[in-house]
């Protein structure tokens, strides 16, 4: 298991124009060993900026990215990513979408099927495993992506909006799945998000971002609360109405509404 | 045929990349009616033909054919033969040479268009070449093809290769371009190497543009077969063509252009069948 | 996947193009193939260039390509004046389109070149015949984008106009056709060049003139310079001609809209 380590980390682009666009300025963040933080932040904050400058598949302008104690520089399997877009392979089966990964690191056919097997029973998907991803609801896509992720037992799990592309029902069916999955096998997670209830609920810490320039404007932390009111046994929506759940998530939301300007 | 293929553009569009399929293949409309207004057309076709050449001859028997000369046509280039071979012969000495060209063109251009899909430095050392002999119709390469290699198999093979090349190429360089960035970083995520990202992500995601422009090589093959034998051939339904115009026998000049047309729709049938195969995935 | 940088892009492409030339140019020069086969690029530039005031099968080469361009101007107009008018009438009427689609579809695949006898033994081989065989090869793709424009234009678009009174004609005319506009272009685009490429292949088979003509009558006389001065005429006019169409592609979808 490893740790997320952002040091100063800043990413400009020059524009077409010819200045100089900052996107993310000085973030300096540290996610430890299978702690679950979630990122929130207006649109143009450069949160999944930041996820894929962990993933490997974007490179800081200043500043360094370390997972591990080592720097990141290419996408590697040590740090699996779910996308917003499911990014399923569409000529593949459910196995061998979630298979992928382990044939990748040349693991043997009997354990792909046994890691396959225990991944559609963890997410109530028995059955499915001979289709194609276009056969399938976009939740139970997402549940594949995810589930293709974890087959890999990355160190780390990046995480860019998963279930943006939900609607709202799947949506939080899958907000509770997630969390019986962490809480069960729990990863070193970065969770990009713009919704703050979901940040709320999952996150060990919520780290909230301000724009132009993209940097970090707080810090909330959410496990105290958590542990000491026993979220993880309640069902999505009791928690929801939990005064300590609403206080935070209306501080959140203070810190975001803030910097939200009358042309959003 | 049914109305759910009529709108192929890709078929007629040259090396215009093809619509997407949903446009392309219009919703199966009521088919009843549309089967038996479709054959009643049909139909009606075939009996203003009788009409006009037999029943008025209206039209001259030396400018069009009427059915019983088709048909007596037809009968003798089974049996007879006609410009050198019976219509056997004839349709699969030609048949040969277009599936000889499309296979190398095939075979040649897939490849070549991955490479320079995947490889910037390959498209930008390469694309020179095709933007100055893209502009040059297949068809008018034929002289030239005969100037080297005289009016025998290989300078048709050589036409039709050049002609079924440039569509492989294009459109499987178009496919590999068009393959979901999303894909491309979630195989690298998952610890993908080179050879998988190709085998596993790029052909499949390149794989329905390739078909594509295999469909689109194919029709340049054929037509550009059918041009190659009438300008000078020895064999072939061309050649049959050419004869009987020179013969000023219209029935065979029908008779061949059914079997060129035939031949056509049913080498094109085969690529569908091998596309709907290979693609499963498809909804 | 890398990006390359725009030098090295460029780079490339100068060394490609510079590659393609010099690799002619050394084979044709080498004497590994006979200069009689394959001649060199300066050869052909030259002899394009004589060809131009110098006549050659009757004609200079210029007076060819006008014999060549009138002809295709015919056949083309000929194709999209029938093919655009059909095509959005078979998207408009089921009945036309069910009666139409089955015998269009069977002459799809006979190939346009096929035509040549016919087209020779009815109308010729001076204009009509070429004439006939462009049309053939430009109908599909005029009548194919035509009907799917129609088939794109909103059904209620087309409703109003019927609400408000609009007959059959000016239906067609003013909503179906601008509606479709884009659409129909692209085809006319795809359309001018199967109908160049026609125009070529009928001038092989049968012509007394016109730049295919050139060619055939070079491969004759076995002179390979002049076949491929004729190559390079036939790609020039066939690049300008789709730059142009190119470029009124452009337009229209600036001015109507995406297809």
């Amino acid at each position: 298991m490893k740790d997320i380590h952002f040091e100063g980390v800043g990413k400009a682009f020059r524009t077409r124009s010819g200045s100089d666009f900052v996107a993310l300025s000085d973030v300096s963040l540290t996610v430890a060993e299978r702690e679950f933080v979630a990122v929130v932040g207006p649109s143009g904050s450069g949160k999944t900026t930041l996820m894929r400058m962990a993933a490997g598949l974007d490179h800081p302008t200043s500043g360094q990215v370390t997972v591990g104690g080592k720097r990141v520089t290419a996408p590697g399997p040590d740090r699996a990513v779910v996308f917003q877009q499911f990014a399923l392979f569409p000529w593949k089966t459910v196995r061998e979408n979630i298979a992928f990964g382990l044939r990748c690191q040349g693991a043997p056919r009997a354990k792909q099927d046994e890691v396959v097997a225990r991944y559609l029973r963890l997410m109530n998907m028995e059955g499915t495993e001979d289709r194609y991803p276009h056969q399938l609801s976009g939740g139970m896509q997402q549940r594949v992506a995810i589930a293709r992720s974890y087959a890999i037992e990355p160190d780390v799990l990046l995480m860019d909006e998963p279930f943006g592309a939900l609607d709202a029902q799947t949506r939080t069916v899958m907000q509770e799945e997630l969390v019986r999955l962490t809480r069960r096998e729990p990863r070193t997670t970065l969770f990009i998000t713009h919704a703050v209830e979901e940040a709320v609920y999952l996150a060990d810490r919520v780290v909230v971002l301000a724009r132009d320039p993209g940097r970090l404007r707080e810090i909330v932390d959410v496990r105290a609360t958590r542990e000491a009111e026993g979220w993880d046994g309640m069902a999505i929506d009791a928690v929801m109405d939990l005064p300590s759940f609403t206080h935070l998530r209306t501080h959140v939301w203070r810190l975001l509404r803030d910097q939200i300007r009358p042309d959003d | 045929m049914s109305a759910p293929d009529m709108p192929a553009q890709g078929r007629a569009a040259g090396l215009a990349p093809a619509a997407p399929r949903a446009i392309r293949r219009l919703p199966a409309l009521g088919i009843g009616r549309r089967g038996v207004v479709g054959a009643l057309s049909i139909v009606g076709l075939l009996a203003l033909w009788w009409v006009l050449t037999t029943g008025t001859g209206f039209v001259a028997p030396y400018r069009f054919p009427s059915p019983a000369e088709f048909r007596g046509a037809l009968d003798q280039f089974v049996t007879d033969g006609y410009a050198g071979g019976t219509l056997w012969v004839q349709a699969w000495h030609s048949t040969r040479l277009v599936l000889m060209g499309f296979v190398v063109a095939a075979l040649t251009g897939v490849p070549l268009g991955l490479l320079m899909g995947v490889s910037p430095r390959a498209e930008a050392l390469l694309n020179p070449a095709f933007l100055l002999v893209r502009p040059i119709p297949p068809l008018a390469w034929i002289p030239l093809a005969i100037v080297w290699l005289g009016l025998g198999d290989a300078a048709k093979v050589l036409v039709i290769w050049f002609a079924a090349f440039v569509p492989s190429v294009i459109n499987t360089w178009t496919g590999v371009r068009g393959v979901d960035r999303t894909l491309i970083a979630a195989a690298q995520v998952h610890g993908a190497g080179r050879w998988r990202m190709l085998t596993e992500v790029i052909i499949p995601g390149a794989l329905p543009m390739i078909f594509t422009g295999l469909r689109l090589s194919l029709q340049a093959s054929w037509t550009t077969l059918v041009a190659a034998e009438l300008v000078g051939a020895f064999f072939g339904l061309g050649r049959v063509l050419d004869a009987a115009y020179r013969d000023i026998n219209p029935a065979m000049i029908a008779v061949a252009m059914v079997v060129v047309g035939i031949l056509g729709a049913a080498t094109t049938k085969l690529l569908g069948e091998a596309e709907r195969r290979l693609i499963p995935w498809r909804s | 996947m890398a990006q390359l940088s725009p030098l090295e892009r460029w780079g490339l492409t100068l060394l490609g193009t510079i590659a393609f030339f010099a690799i002619w140019q050394g084979v044709a020069a080498s004497g590994l193939v006979s200069h009689n086969a394959l001649p060199t690029p300066v050869d052909v530039l030259s002899t394009a260039w004589r060809l131009s005031f110098e006549p050659f099968a009757g004609h200079t080469l210029l007076q060819h390509l006008a014999a060549s361009l009138g002809r295709f101007a015919m056949g083309f107009g000929l194709a999209a004046l029938v093919g655009v008018p059909l095509g959005l009438a078979m998207g408009r009427w089921r009945l036309l389109d069910d009666i139409v689609s089955p015998i269009f579809e069977m002459l799809r695949f006979v190939a346009p070149l096929a035509w040549v006898p016919f087209a020779a033994l009815w109308f010729g081989t001076g204009i009509g015949g070429p004439v006939m065989v462009i049309f053939a090869g430009a109908l599909p793709p005029c009548l194919i984008n035509a009907y799917r424009g129609a088939k794109l234009v909103e059904p209620r678009i087309v409703e109003a106009a019927q609400v408000l009174g609009a007959s059959g004609p000016r239906i067609m005319a003013e909503v179906l056709l601008p509606g479709s506009l884009p659409s129909i272009v692209a085809g006319l685009r795809v359309s001018a060049g199967l109908a160049w490429q026609s125009l070529i292949g009928a001038e092989l088979i049968v012509a007394s003139a016109g730049i295919g003509y050139v060619m055939v009558q070079a491969q004759s006389n076995l002179a390979p310079s002049i076949v491929m001065a004729g190559m390079l005429a036939v790609g020039v006019i066939g690049l300008a001609l789709d730059v142009a169409l190119r470029r009124m592609e452009t337009l229209v979808k600036a001015r109507w809209g995406q297809a």
